[in-house]
């Protein structure tokens, strides 16, 4: 957009060139050209009035009194002209901003004689103190909590975060003139006179209403304005003395000093907040006479016409004036409008009414400036996520990961699952460990099914239940110990389920320890009639059967076997350490070769699981979906003295059932999933999964089914053709192909010095960061012995994240969780290159000393940093390098 | 001359009486459609209403002003479709300009599993009378070619429901239009009167307590927007509810050339164009419980964000303003409307993100109930009895957005 065929001391407005001379705002090089920006009004140059806005590079209300005239800035008069700017920009630039977080003991805003003298104090005392001034191009646009200020500047938006206060020191603005003829050209405030005067502008003959400019040969005249008279440009302008004689006075200029309204918006936003006002800003506002005639915000285009009409229509409070008339709605927010609005109600209602609630933005930022700084909410990668793309999958945004919706060819997925192997990257699945003193009574109150009566070594399929008895996940729980478990929740309820978790353990005091290992952990699910098969070729030396796990060496990979299934198919999933996983993909899908192996992606295991009428949390399940509405009541063992939920599952239990989640089968083609069930002329329900089975040849459902006279209808009507009730599940409905029982045939041992080839997936600029993932209690921590010099993070009071392999026995508590912890991915950065990002994308404090520890999200992402003298080294879950990444550079 | 001046509307503030048949806590758009229709379909005119601010001051005023009917279940799709119909003739019947313009709504796909929601979305909302249309992207690209279509590189648009009947209307003239039809027919349109308590005889609820006296009424209303459980515990009452800030801004005004409603689901936004060409944009409610209408720094970066991801021009658009409201979310995300199990206290909230497109609905059938002394066929389905009686109205369809 920037127009570089212009000289050096040239910008262009409507197209044609002027010469600027340095120093030079904008507004002030278009008057030095005889040319006003909006082609009329009173100018203010302080940045209070809208008289000088113009489009500047693209940018519409544009105050061209802020911005200093560069070399080759286009600015287009579209206020000029009465119209408003275009929407869209054709040209439009890159409108990327960056933003920069500060972070000091006192901000001062404001660089008058209120402002400096509040640095030089707060300076003495040795206080780091920020100043904003607009004049320097830094304008504030608001005060948040936090505290927080934002402001623009010339190297993009500041974000500064005051420890101690705010100093607001913004002065007054001088109010505008309420005449007919007040949109005239040479009509400018006295201070605004006085700089235009001193920037060497030829003002001409210079008729002074009020206070009078100081430096300024004018005529001074006292009274009210009249009218402003002349035609584009003022010729002359009429007072009224008290006694109402007018008289008429003929000049090029009038300059207007009608008197002060504090710039309090910052202030009054700030209520609440430490926010000292001083100087000017603090004072009370000047209230002008009542307006008679005249344009009163020049931004709306209301007149006191306009106000008369609504205070004669009921319209008495400033509130209700403002939004029927809408003035003080536009671009100063109120500045130019807002005293003689209070001036004319107070007229009209013999009562002074306070200025409307200040809201942010005092000054307008762009969407662009305001959003500088915010990052896209990052999706996670599994650690196979390369190895979709090289398969060519069309991968998708689902649970809140990437994760691969097909392959290409769904039929081959489906039947590589149904008649062979295959394998899916479930890698997104919630994983936690669980141990402690108290587990088993917890886990008693955190599942509705007997958690006692598991014996080590076996799962079972568990719903989690609200206390008001609705379902919010499901999954496993796998006993491995006496006090030790492994849990699984579904890819989407993950990270509710860690808070969920926690909260229920910290509020009821349960000794417990939990590590997350949802991101930890890679996992893949191998499935299909062969499944045993392929794994035996891996070397692995023993499956667990139906319902039950157990720890062996696939591929030479120590992996956690679960022995259950989504698909219907005879199925092993396979957790193991996330830097093992490429290995353990690749090995699966080689060796799977000669038997057909395809892997399959989420489209198709909806489609499996459907054929099974396994539920899908969210899809199949809204969130007032009770154990019996889905039919799982199997899942609930209400003979427990307490779990989360049983209240209110015995109370409702009580009351009619009204729907059910039920199987439907109807002739093909499938109908759309949420189409709606008719039972003869009344509403019974609609479809939350739909698909076609290609095993049974029908199309297979479940919906939502409402009862009828206490009876779920046979057959209902969907889109005119009739489906009926059916059973689950639809295939192998005695699910002799799920529990299938096997006996393992070793057929090839792999080589494990070998086996392990180190493949991985690419982590850019980071390095994958092999550790140990320690959870044991706070005293147990303090008094562990780690390897001097090794490179720990206590992460938590109860967690310590280390470098390299630390021995179990290292800490002297049973319960202690020690894992294996492969997913973090770390970089060194040079202090300075980490400096300019962190700065940019950190909006929390940093700590100074050295070395130092810190984490939290930057640029919307969970960092870790050890700070160092000359570098710093950063630690990021590697499901997110990529992003942090891109972030970075 | 600014042509956004109201010119019409006339408003006559009443003196408060000691008594009423009917008096109605909150004048906001529910309040006052409820006692508009009370008097206009009921011959019930010895009504007020009290407000503690000025009219509209609450969230009616706060809103972004959408008017849809694609909700989630069929209860909840047939009174917004109702409540859109009462919109669609409501200048007609009132003579007045409220600035409603229909502009069909597009609510965004970015991820297979969003297209499958989106489809059928259009399944249950058509079925129950509010059309809605699955649309392929090239369809997506005519009705709003401003969006990029790649979603940055990063979020594409994959597919989206349209809602054609998708409309907005002006807040404050809504409210405004309801209260003088209102007052021209004798009610009460009481300002800066806060209920500061109930007056009870045994269980019943027989009248309000204010600053300036007591009003006695043969039935209270309450339409309070924000501290509504505050009031309801002055009747002994308990609520399942959790009031939730949510915020919006406002762009400066350009020309009108962007027509449709979007919304992405993903990203948590919607947008439209104003008459005065101002682009306003909301997002979701913010997770932490409060009263407050402090506008937050967060919520703002965060959205201009999102937005520009999918509509790139926004970037060099100035923002004038960004306030906030505050929504009172039920556990099952639908309102809560009609008898409470309290004599002569009746009560609408749980008005969520979605109070304002339901104003002319929620006050017909209200003032139905109240009329006619029967629960209406609409308002059944969301009584507050439903949570004792394992009979929620979970509404993914209104979940989380607007």
């Amino acid at each position: 957009m920037i127009n570089t065929n212009l000289p050096g001391n040239q910008i262009s407005v409507d197209r044609s060139p002027i010469d600027f001379q340095p120093g030079d705002s904008l507004l002030v090089a278009m008057l030095r050209a005889g040319l006003h920006p909006t082609g009329g009004g009173c100018l203010c140059l302080a940045g209070d009035c809208p008289h000088c806005i113009a489009t500047v590079d693209g940018v519409g209300y544009v105050r061209t009194c802020q911005v200093a005239a560069r070399r080759g800035v286009v600015v287009e008069r579209h206020h000029a002209q009465g119209g408003r700017p275009p929407l869209i920009d054709p040209e439009q630039r890159e409108s990327h901003v960056d933003a920069r977080h500060i972070h000091c003991d006192v901000v001062v805003i404001g660089g008058g004689d209120a402002g400096r003298e509040e640095v030089d104090r707060a300076g003495a005392a040795g206080k780091d103190v920020v100043t904003l001034d607009a004049r320097d191009g830094e304008e504030v646009a608001g005060i948040y909590h936090g505290p927080l200020v934002v402001a623009r500047s010339g190297g993009g938006t500041l974000c500064v975060y005051p420890r101690e206060e705010i100093v607001v020191a913004t002065g007054a603005a001088e109010i505008q003139p309420v005449a007919p003829g007040a949109e005239l050209a040479g009509l400018m405030t006295a201070r605004a006179a006085r700089a235009l005067a001193e920037a060497g502008i030829d003002l001409g003959r210079v008729v002074a209403v009020g206070m009078p400019p100081e430096g300024v040969d004018a005529e001074r005249v006292e009274g009210r304005v009249v009218r402003f008279e002349g035609a584009g440009r003022v010729e002359a302008v009429v007072v009224a003395a008290p006694d109402e004689r007018e008289t008429r006075h003929e000049c090029d200029t009038v300059s207007l000093g009608l008197g002060f309204q504090p710039r309090d918006a910052l202030a009054r936003m700030g209520r609440g907040l430490p926010v000292r006002v001083v100087g000017a800003a603090a004072g009370a506002s000047d209230i002008p006479p009542c307006p008679l005639e005249g344009t009163v915000c020049p931004c709306s285009g209301v007149t006191v016409a306009d106000l008369e009409h609504v205070w004669a229509r009921g319209f008495h409070e400033l509130e209700l004036v403002k939004r029927a008339t809408l003035a003080g709605t536009g671009t100063c927010q109120g500045s130019a409008c807002v005293p003689h609005v209070r001036s004319f109600l107070a007229e009209k209602g013999r009562e002074l009414q306070p200025p409307f609630t200040a809201r942010p933005l005092t000054r307008q930022l762009t969407v662009g400036e305001i959003a500088a700084g915010a990052c896209h909410h990052s999706t996670p990668r599994t650690p196979l996520h390369d190895e979709h793309l090289r398969l060519g999958a069309q991968m998708d945004r689902t649970g809140g990961w990437w994760r691969p919706w097909t392959y290409g060819d769904s039929i081959a997925e489906y039947r590589a699952v149904r008649e062979a192997v295959s394998v899916m990257d479930v890698s997104t699945l919630g994983k936690f460990l669980v141990s402690g003193p108290d587990t088993l009574p917890f886990l008693e109150l955190l599942y509705p099914t007997k958690v006692s009566t598991l014996r080590p070594g076996r799962s079972r399929y568990v719903l989690l239940l609200d206390e008001r008895g609705y379902v919010l996940d499901d999954g496993l729980i796998c006993r491995e110990g006496d006090d030790r478990f492994y849990l699984t929740l579904t890819s989407a309820g993950s990270t509710f389920g860690e808070m969920w978790i926690r909260d229920w353990a910290e509020s009821r005091g349960f000794d417990v320890h939990l590590l997350n290992q949802t991101r930890s952990l890679g996992a893949i699910n191998v499935t299909g009639p062969r499944a045993a098969e392929l794994l035996a070729k891996t070397g692995v030396e023993k499956l667990p059967g139906f319902a039950r796990h157990g720890v062996g060496e696939v591929a030479g990979v120590t992996c956690r076997i679960l022995r259950l299934s989504f698909t219907g198919e005879l199925s092993y999933e396979l957790h193991h350490a996330a830097s093992d996983s490429v290995h353990l993909w690749r090995t699966l899908l080689e060796l799977g070769q000669d038997m057909g192996i395809h892997p399959h992606g989420m489209d198709v295991l909806l489609q499996l699981r459907l054929e099974k009428g396994h539920i899908v949390v969210g899809q199949d399940t809204d969130f007032d979906s009770t154990p019996r509405r889905i039919h799982h009541e199997w899942a609930v063992k209400l003979d427990k003295p307490e779990f989360l939920g049983r209240q209110a599952v015995v109370r409702t239990g009580k009351v009619p059932l009204d729907r059910r989640l039920v199987g439907l089968e109807m002739d093909l083609p499938a109908p759309m999933e949420g189409a709606v069930l008719w039972n003869g002329q009344d509403y019974a329900g609609y479809v939350t999964s739909s698909g076609t089975s290609h095993s049974l040849g029908k199309t297979v459902m479940l919906a939502w089914l409402w009862l009828a006279n206490g009876k779920l209808p046979e057959t209902v009507t969907i889109e005119g053709r009739t489906a009926r009730l059916a059973e689950l599940p639809f295939y192998d409905s005695e699910n002799e192909r799920s529990r299938v029982k096997v006996s393992l045939d070793v057929t090839r041992s792999v080589d494990r010095s070998s086996a392990k080839t180190g493949d991985d997936q690419d982590l850019g600029r980071f390095e994958r960061l092999e550790a140990t993932r320690i959870v044991a209690s706070p005293e147990t921590l303090d008094r562990s012995s780690l390897p001097a010099g090794a490179f720990a993070l206590r992460t938590a009071p109860d967690e310590l994240l280390v470098e390299g392999e630390i021995p179990r026995d290292a800490l002297d508590d049973n319960h202690a969780i020690v894992e294996r912890e492969t997913s973090f991915a770390s970089a060194w950065v040079e202090r300075e290159e980490a400096t300019r990002f962190l700065q940019r994308a950190c909006p929390w404090a940093l700590p100074t000393e050295r070395p130092a520890f810190a984490q939290g999200s930057v640029a919307e992402i969970p960092v870790k940093l050890w700070f160092e003298e000359a570098s710093v080294r950063f630690v990021v879950p590697a499901a997110y390098a990529a992003d942090l990444e891109e972030q970075m550079t | 001359m600014n042509e956004f001046v109201e010119r019409r509307i006339s408003l006559r503030w009443g003196d408060p009486k000691r008594a009423y048949d009917v008096v109605i806590v909150g004048g906001g758009g529910h309040g006052l459609s409820t006692a508009y229709y009370l008097a206009t379909r009921h011959g019930i005119h010895n009504v007020a209403v009290l407000e503690r601010g000025y009219i509209g001051s609450g969230n009616s005023g706060r809103n972004t002003t959408v008017i849809r009917s694609n909700y989630g279940i069929p209860e909840a799709v047939r009174f917004y479709q109702h409540s859109l119909d009462l919109y669609q003739s409501l200048e007609e019947e009132t003579e007045r300009w409220v600035m409603h313009q229909q502009k069909g709504m597009l609510w965004l796909a970015h991820s297979e599993m969003g297209v499958r929601a989106e489809r059928a979305r259009a399944e249950v909302n058509t079925a129950f009378g509010a059309e809605t249309d699955f649309v392929e992207p090239e369809q997506i690209r005519e009705i709003c070619p401003q969006l990029d279509m790649s979603g940055g590189g990063v979020w594409p648009i994959l597919g989206a429901s349209y809602h054609a009947a998708a409309a907005t209307a002006r807040h404050d003239r809504v409210v405004w239009a309801y209260a003088e039809g209102a007052m021209a027919r004798g009610v009460d349109v009481i300002q800066r009167t806060p209920a500061t308590g109930l007056l009870r005889e045994g269980d019943r609820v027989v009248g309000v307590e204010t600053p300036n006296g007591s009003i006695s009424a043969g039935l209270v209303v309450s339409a309070v927007g924000g501290h509504v459980t505050t009031l309801a515990s002055m009747a002994g009452l308990r609520l399942p509810i959790r009031t939730h800030p949510l915020q919006a801004f406002v762009t400066n005004h350009y020309r009108n050339e962007f027509h449709p409603i979007v919304l992405s689901a993903d990203l948590l936004f919607y947008v439209s164009q104003t008459a005065r060409g101002e682009m306003l944009l909301g997002a979701e409610i913010d997770r932490q419980p409060s009263y407050s209408y402090r506008a937050g720094h967060p919520f703002i970066q965060s959205l201009a964000q999102r937005a520009m991801t999918l509509l790139p021009f926004l970037g060099n658009l100035k923002v004038l303003r960004q306030w906030a409201g505050v929504c009172d979310m039920s556990p099952d995300y639908s309102p809560i409307m009609g008898k409470t199990g309290i004599d002569g206290f009746y009560l609408t909230t749980g008005w969520g993100t979605w109070g304002f497109k339901a104003i002319p609905a929620g006050g017909e059938q209200m003032a139905r109930l109240i009329g006619e002394g029967e629960t209406p066929e609409l308002m059944a389905p969301f009584s507050l009895d439903r949570f004792a009686r394992d009979r929620t109205m979970a509404d993914r369809g209104s979940a989380g957005t607007h």
